[in-house]
């Protein structure tokens, strides 16, 4: 007991009254305040050392084939053990194993009841109606385009507490546990099997309560979706969280909307904020997975680079414009007020694009030895047809508190911005990584809530291990890029959202060497990153500052036993051959634009008036889902400007299509814009004048495929939620109709009218 | 099961128990909850004074099990606090009788030296104040703990223009908190308060009701805008007198050069003695036609647009 009142004396005494953490800690260090974790005591490490356990590998979700019986003997969604939790673990897994049942449907299927109706009507009120999907009913929401993009495959899922995992998707990986790496002997067999996995940081950490950590099927390791461009997905997204909503150990709503990030999908699958479902219901998410400018571009389907690996050596060719190709994406909570706190507690999985130009198979029919080939053959494995991930590997980093009692922690209050202590990837702490000695690609998502990361890579004596980046925020560019170089000796300042692609050659390293991932981007509050490190600094110990800052992940290289059949991004370079060049547009296109402009920040500037986006100098405004901001026509093209003017740093998504950035100024003088934004697409544009980063930035943009109601946000998600998100909708020509706003609750989801802003037009 | 559903309903904050401290919960489902840590151990149980001169203790008495907005205001301000308070009566006005009940509002005065209990209570008169919503005063140190501790930027009496205008709201009983402004569309923070923080326990369907009637969404005009989001807090249009007149045929009946300057800077017009404005203040309970900030373009705008539905009116 006394321990907890010191942890609370601690506690209040940081928020109250914004005190050096290090003074109240007891240490002599730090001039300048570092309050991290924001308003909270350091987390407790128990005694665990860095480098002492194996990172978590993402585990696969798997798909499969749409069933096209039905089911007599399906069970529904097992009941809750109490208000304040969700099902028993191993019934849930005996559910997530049936086929896909009842069948989706167009519009939301509202003719059967909550699966836990009777539950939710003695733990909140009894119901008069409810619906066992939560999508909004009717026209407005059904799936479009339907008919077209009929789902050849499909995942389960349910968002759950913590819990052990039993193994349920040992048989749905594809590399079965017996190819390249993943078989016995492999580097990454890790026993053929994900059962005993607990919810745990580290092996000397507490486990996870079951409401400290809200997961998509409640286990670890983190969740990761494998899927083809131009095959449409259905995923069923089961809420399994508890019907009370005091239970989340202080952070956390029960009631989601899953966002995939940034998927070319239409309105009603994208996740609206307002779209949210509750414990008991399912949400489906029909992501057609098609290419841009499909309805107008390479419409005959002939073009051999616009496709997806068919499984036998193949490609299957698809229409769209094939540089509209995505390869690296993730899926993420986006509920109203919550989106921080929920994407921190664990709705966050990744999601792989396979393609034609990008089949996670090298050696197979690769660009670099014809350029008539379409398969950038970047590192991979040569063990599938398509998908191999033996030198393919995703990284998750995410910064993150817990108490004392080892409890992930998160501060609600402060809406600057939350920033934890620790480092985790792919939640796991410190830990390291086995690697060959050959070329890797990792597939780096900055996964945190306001921290932004600048990462290096760098051997046990502090030198730098050069790579080069080849996709930005999951988009192939066109050249690579070398790090270090003149511009940047560390990979350049990675907002939260963005992903950055990397490759790099172990071969340079003998094995035995150790090589570390480094993280020198030092926050000292949540409003944005102040300064990058010197890396000596860091790897002298010298830099005591933001405890966040140093070392996060060991890399261990082993022999490689294989030969690497991995394209050489040093071939790919400025001056050599291209990957994916941009879509090309036109001086008149450009010129012909429509502009608009979003300022980001406080209103009247000041730092007491709430969180804003001003559109088109009109009203700055927080989220309100009834109000649309801007309305473009599809298929035009449009010019945004984002600007900011407090100082703050927002990383700004846009959703549904990418852009491509014009120009960047900072208060007004033009700066160049870097080499790894030149040639590449971009999701989320980095404003407010930070470290590689101007305060304005301008894109080129437009919308096509799909309608409807679409958002634009700050992806600091504190910012967001506090609430620096707007709707826009996309319409069609001519049309004067504002969708309707959802008002979900757990008897159905209604619909209000909608407010269209001057603006809209 | 029997103490499970007590259990539940407490969490969902639907059973709030005025001036009582939380009730002993029932034993809690093993391993399920851990104990809020926005409760008891966070939040300071400062004493604070309401407008009847009676003593609070912020947590036991305040806050503890129950849904409650609060803001922050001092009773001389001119400027935003106005709107504030106007905002803040329309969602009262919304969830009406649920005030009090299910939901408490607390307004917590910055300057405790001049805004004393009867000071407020004349403020509550002035803007006609509804019960349920309760004004507090206090030990200067203690509003700013406050502040603080719900997220916001401390100001100290001497800067009080600088104060953080945002609305806290919250359910103590399950330890959700939400930080909005005063600029959001009061149905929106009605919702909030009486629907989402009681984990939707109260139906949607007279929410989306009273939301539809508030208002055509045909207007796209920025005068509109502005009308609804800066003078329907107090004015409406052919409804009768709210807090201030009502606006029905205001631009036939008054000069456009003198309506113009008393929508933008209506404060220096009281202070310069204008007859027309003295009068209006008198009549309207000595409560002072706030200065809103407008551009000239904006007050333009927003009498182009009260002009169209007088000329529509007369048709």
């Amino acid at each position: 007991m006394a321990s907890a009142n010191s942890l609370w004396a601690g506690f209040r005494a940081a928020i109250g009254g914004g005190f050096l953490v290090a003074s109240a800690l007891g240490s002599t260090a730090a001039a300048k305040t570092f309050d991290i974790p924001t308003g909270a005591p350091r987390s407790p490490l128990f005694g665990a050392l860095p480098w002492t356990q194996p990172m978590l590998t993402f585990e696969e979700f798997g798909t499969q084939a749409v069933p096209t019986t039905s089911c007599a003997t399906c069970a529904p969604l097992p009941p809750v053990r109490s208000c304040t939790s969700g099902p028993d673990g191993a019934a849930l897994d005996t559910f997530l194993r049936q086929q896909l049942w009842p069948a989706p449907t167009v519009a939301a299927n509202t003719t059967r009841r909550s699966y836990w109706h009777t539950s939710v009507g003695s733990c909140v009120r009894p119901l008069a109606t409810s619906a066992i999907e939560g999508r909004p009913p009717g026209e407005w929401f059904s799936h479009q385009r339907w008919s077209e993009f009929r789902p050849a495959v499909y995942f389960q899922s349910a968002q759950a507490g913590a819990r052990v995992n039993n193994g349920l998707r040992d048989g749905w990986q594809r590399h079965g546990y017996a190819n390249g790496e993943f078989a016995p002997g492999g580097l990454y067999y890790a026993g053929g099997t994900t059962r005993g996995i607990n919810v745990r940081f580290h092996p000397r950490f507490p486990v996870q309560q079951e409401n400290s950590v809200w997961t998509f099927d409640g286990t670890m390791p983190p969740k990761l979706l494998m899927a083809r461009v131009g095959e449409p997905i259905l995923f069923r997204h089961f809420n399994a969280l508890p019907i009370s909503a005091a239970a989340n150990n202080g952070f956390g709503a029960h009631t989601i909307s899953t966002h995939e990030h940034n998927g070319h999908n239409p309105a009603e699958s994208d996740g609206f904020t307002a779209a949210f479902f509750f414990p008991g219901q399912f949400y489906d998410y029909h992501w057609p997975m098609q290419l841009s400018g499909r309805d107008t571009i390479n419409t005959s389907a002939s073009d051999p680079r616009a496709g997806f690996p068919n499984g036998a050596g193949g490609v299957t060719r698809i229409r769209g414009d094939w540089r509209e190709t995505m390869s690296t994406h993730w899926f993420h909570d986006h509920m109203l007020d919550f989106t921080a706190q929920n994407v921190y507690k664990g709705n966050a999985a990744m999601m792989n694009y396979y393609s034609a130009i990008d089949r996670g198979r090298e050696g197979f029919q690769c660009n670099y030895t014809d350029a008539a080939n379409a398969n950038l053959c970047f590192p991979s494995g040569t063990s599938l047809d398509w998908g191999n991930r033996d030198y393919d590997v995703n990284l998750l980093i995410a910064d993150k508190a817990w108490n004392t009692s080892g409890q992930l922690f998160f501060n609600i209050f402060n809406t600057d911005g939350f920033l934890g202590d620790q480092v985790l990837v792919n939640w796991t702490w410190r830990p390291y990584f086995n690697v060959r000695a050959r070329r890797y690609r990792f597939r780096i998502l900055n996964g945190a809530v306001s921290r932004y990361f600048q990462l290096a890579i760098v051997t046990a004596g502090g030198s730098r291990v050069p790579f080069h980046m080849v996709a930005n925020d999951g988009n192939i560019m066109e050249h690579a890029v070398r790090f270090p170089n003149a511009e940047s000796q560390s990979l350049p300042v990675q907002g939260i959202a963005e992903r950055y692609d990397i490759v790099v050659d172990f071969s340079r390293y003998a094995p035995g060497t150790r090589l570390y991932l480094v993280n020198l981007l030092e926050h000292d509050d949540g409003r944005g990153p102040k300064a990058s490190i010197p890396l000596a600094d860091v790897m002298s110990g010298r830099y005591t500052g933001d405890p966040a800052v140093g070392r996060i992940m060991e890399f261990r290289v082993n022999v490689n036993t294989g030969v690497d059949r991995s394209m050489n991004p040093a071939a790919y370079e400025v001056g050599g051959r291209v990957m994916v060049p941009m879509p090309e547009v036109s001086e008149a296109e450009i010129a012909g634009a429509r502009h608009r402009t979003f300022d980001f920040g406080r209103r009247e500037g000041t730092d007491e008036n709430p969180w804003t986006i001003r559109t088109d100098g009109g009203e700055a405004f927080n989220m309100d889902p009834h109000r649309v901001s801007a309305a473009p026509t599809t298929n035009r093209w449009e010019i945004w400007h984002l600007n900011s003017g407090d100082g703050w740093s927002h990383p700004v998504h846009i959703h549904f299509e990418e852009g491509r950035i014009l120009s960047r100024s900072n208060l007004g003088a033009a700066q160049p814009v870097p080499s790894w934004e030149a040639g590449a697409r971009k999701d989320v544009y980095r404003i407010g004048g930070g470290p590689d980063e101007g305060t304005d930035v301008t894109l080129l943009i437009r919308f096509r495929e799909f309608l409807g109601t679409f958002m634009e946000h700050c992806h600091n998600t504190q910012h967001e939620d506090h609430a620096m998100l707007l709707r826009w909708d996309n319409r069609s020509p001519g049309q004067t109709v504002a969708i309707p706003t959802p008002i979900a609750d757990w008897q159905g989801v209604y619909y209000e009218p909608s407010l269209d802003l001057p603006t809209a037009n | 099961m029997a103490s499970r559903l007590i259990l539940s309903v407490l969490m969902a904050g639907v059973l709030a128990l005025p001036g009582c401290a939380r009730p002993a919960a029932a034993p809690t489902p093993a391993g399920a909850v851990q104990e809020n840590p926005w409760g008891r151990n966070y939040f300071p149980n400062v004493v604070l004074q309401d407008q009847d001169g009676r003593e609070l203790r912020f947590y036991d008495d305040v806050i503890a099990g129950k849904v409650v907005s609060i803001n922050f205001v001092y009773t001389n301000c001119t400027d935003i606090c106005p709107l504030d308070t106007a905002q803040l009566l329309r969602v009262q006005g919304i969830l009406g009788d649920r005030v009090g009940r299910d939901v408490h509002m607390y307004s917590i005065s910055l300057n405790p030296e001049r805004d004393t209990p009867e000071q407020l209570r004349r403020f509550m008169r002035t803007y006609n104040v509804g019960p349920g919503w309760t004004f507090l005063t206090g030990n200067a140190e203690d509003v700013q703990l406050l502040q603080r501790r719900l997220g916001l930027r401390a100001v100290d009496e001497n800067n009080l223009r600088q104060h953080d205008t945002s609305f806290i709201v919250g359910n103590e009983a399950t330890g959700q908190w939400i930080k909005r402004s005063a600029f959001e569309s009061p149905q929106l923070l009605a919702d909030l308060l009486g629907r989402q923080l009681l984990n939707f326990s109260p139906d949607a369907a007279p929410g989306r009701q009273s939301y539809s009637a508030a208002g055509e969404v045909t207007d796209r005009s920025r005068g509109y805008y502005l009308y609804r989001t800066r003078c329907q807090s107090c004015h409406t249009y052919g409804e009768g007198d709210r807090l201030g007149p009502d606006l029905a045929d205001i631009t036939k009946s008054r000069p456009h050069a003198w309506l113009s300057r008393w929508i933008r800077e209506p404060d220096r017009m009281l202070a310069e003695g204008d007859p027309t404005a003295t009068a209006l203040m008198a009549r309207y309970r000595n409560l002072a036609m706030p200065n809103l900030g407008l551009r000239e373009s904006e007050v333009q705008e927003v009498i182009d647009y009260l002009r169209r539905r007088d000329e529509e009116a007369a048709r």
